[in-house]
């Protein structure tokens, strides 16, 4: 019998993958009581049903993803509030995945650098223990997720 | 043969009552018909004479400016388990039982060659094995491993695991003796009654769960649950073992962690918090978008080449922005502020981190002054950050959610100052000094003292 046995995975990133479907809104141009607001607007597209993701705070505003299908709701929510506000859509979403990503010295930052020195233009970027993502157009998705994956099998391939 | 592996962290091995605590319930486990093996931690915690910190000071008491080699390290830390080991064999043998100790390497952990964050590649049990089947009681070191080096050097290189590290090796040693038994049981001895849905210290009446999913388990533990490691959740669910979070001190029976097969999760698992953190915020609003790319580019350049890690990240239309652990602020403090950066259009941006400008943010602008076409670039500072994460099944996936996260923390008037989400969690960068009543603020919120 086999007397040794694989245990945990590897460092570094081990897959990627792409999520379609999203549209991706920022609001802008909010004035000192940036919590009161953000509650007003989360709430106003709670209220409508409208499921938000990656939500991300600015110093004024918010950015956050939503599902394509609701964009045109969401678009009515945000014309009703009255906000400075864009709707980029279709985008989708690269995931890096990597196991303790945020204990890998240094790889969530590589990971944005080989983004950006691409040439794609991030919409809006996340992370979570075990993965990052970025958001780009969806017609940029499948490029950005080659050239992420090219980028750091070299990089590993270098260290 | 039906395997034990039974972890005993730093409080459970700290004092001679508490090994003889620990040692009853290896004879106790031993008596139903088990094997046992022992995984152990260093003995205490922070402070105590053979604790991981005071093992290191021997090293740093010699010259504070000079840092130790990450080698010296981990040779000097992996003594702790070593005294543990050998004390906790011992202990078992004046309780009438045979008992050895292993260290990493001869239980046969092997690991990559990263010092002081190894990851196991694989383990030959035989040492083991030869024991238990001698009617032995294993007592092996947590938190340690070798690394052959591709030269093949006698003796091999000591390693060690990084955060959780014990509680990874008895997950490790379960998967490795899993082939060799009918059955395989894992449990995590530590000074609380099993998994809870958030951290007594800071909720009191915080509920024990009886049982929760591997991905549970592993989400609350990567977000700050401090109860079991998340490598040990992922071995264990890799390798189907049934896993354990039980209290050395109390016969309370602890927490059963499952397959999701097993037990469908719940609506709110628990609230977390986690990290000494500084979060800051690029304004990159002074830029032409021309020089935008380049600026961002070499910003997470620097924090790459430096091997930095960053939380929380966002990049928006009027700049971009990350949490550094504190411990790496320093070094992210001496790169970037006062950092000039040139770009392709003949500008050159001057950083400055913090509203006030120091005395080199100060002699660069005066120095760059006679340039021209430079611009300053102001990254706002907030110190003193921690994450707290609500933890769910789904959950968080519904409308709603979030809304009722904002609203528990605006009420209390605690600030939200970033925030990032998944599929099981939705976490919120707030001050440090908020963070426990952040945690009480949701934990009341979403009931969870009523949860079981």
């Amino acid at each position: 019998m086999d007397q040794h046995t694989k245990f945990e995975k590897p460092r570094g990133v081990s897959a990627i993958s792409i999520r379609h479907g999203y549209a991706q809104a920022h609001l802008s141009g909010w004035g000192k009581d940036r919590a009161a607001k953000r509650l007003e607007t989360v709430r106003a597209i709670t209220d409508a049903k409208i499921s938000v993701d990656f939500v991300k705070l600015t110093p004024s505003g918010m950015s956050f993803l939503v599902p394509d299908a609701q964009s045109e709701a969401l678009q009515g929510v945000l014309d009703r509030l009255g906000d400075h506000f864009s709707i980029r859509r279709p985008c989708s979403m690269v995931i890096a995945h990597a196991v303790n990503i945020r204990d890998e010295e240094g790889l969530v930052a590589r990971i944005m650098k080989a983004a950006i020195d691409g040439g794609f233009l991030v919409q809006h970027i996340s992370d979570m223990h075990d993965r990052a993502l970025l958001v780009v157009d969806t017609a940029e998705a499948e490029q950005l997720a080659a050239h992420i994956e090219a980028e750091l099998r070299e990089a590993t391939h270098e260290s | 043969m039906k395997v034990k592996v039974m972890k005993f962290g730093g409080t459970s091995v700290a004092s001679s009552e508490a090994r003889a605590e620990c040692g009853k319930r290896v004879i106790s486990a031993k008596e139903q018909g088990y094997r046992p093996v022992a995984v152990v931690s260093a003995i205490g915690r922070k402070g105590a004479p053979y604790a991981t910190d005071s093992l290191i000071k021997l090293l740093t008491d010699i010259d504070a400016t000079v840092d130790p080699d990450a080698r010296e390290l981990d040779l000097m830390i992996a003594c702790g388990e070593i005294l543990s080991a050998s004390i906790f064999a011992h202990t078992l043998k004046t309780m009438g039982h045979s008992s050895m100790s292993f260290r990493g390497g001869q239980a046969g952990i092997r690991t990559d060659g990263v010092y002081g964050n190894a990851r196991i590649k694989d383990i030959d049990p035989r040492a083991v094995l030869k024991a238990l089947n001698a009617n032995c009681i294993p007592v092996i070191c947590g938190f340690q491993g070798t690394y052959q080096t591709p030269d093949k050097l006698p003796g091999a290189e000591l390693t060690t695991l990084g955060r959780g590290g014990s509680d990874t090796t008895a997950a490790a040693i379960g998967a490795a003796l899993k082939p060799y038994a009918d059955e395989v049981i894992v449990e995590i001895f530590t000074d609380v009654d099993g998994v809870k849905t958030a951290d007594p210290d800071c909720v009191k009446n915080a509920p024990t769960l009886r049982k929760v999913t591997y991905d549970e388990v592993a989400e609350i533990a990567h977000l700050g649950a401090k109860v079991v490691h998340p490598r040990a959740a992922e071995i264990a669910m890799q390798f189907d073992i049934p896993l354990w979070v039980k209290n050395t001190f109390s016969d309370d029976v602890g927490t059963e962690i499952v397959p999701v097969e097993r037990f469908p999760g719940r609506r709110v698992t628990g609230v977390t918090h986690t990290g000494k953190l500084v979060y800051l915020q690029f304004d990159l609003t002074s830029a032409p978008e021309a020089d935008r790319a380049f600026l961002e580019s070499t910003l997470f350049g620097l924090m790459a080449q430096n091997s930095l890690n960053l939380y929380m990240l966002i990049l928006s239309p009027s700049g971009t922005g990350f949490a550094v652990p504190r411990a790496q602020f320093p070094i992210v403090m001496g790169i970037l502020n006062g950092l000039v950066i040139p770009t392709g259009s003949g500008t050159l941006y001057l950083l400055q981190v913090g509203n006030e400008a120091s005395r080199e943010v100060e002699t660069q602008a005066a120095l760059m002054r006679p340039l021209g076409m430079t611009r300053r670039i102001t990254a706002e500072l907030t110190e003193g950050c921690s994450m707290v994460s609500l933890v769910g099944h789904e959950y968080m996936q519904q409308p709603g959610v979030y809304l009722d996260v904002l609203e528990a923390l605006y009420k209390a008037q605690i600030p939200v100052l970033q925030t990032c989400d998944s599929e099981y969690s939705l976490s919120c960068l707030v001050p440090e000094s908020e963070a426990n009543r952040a945690v009480r603020e949701l934990h009341d919120r979403f009931d969870l003292a009523k949860t079981v």
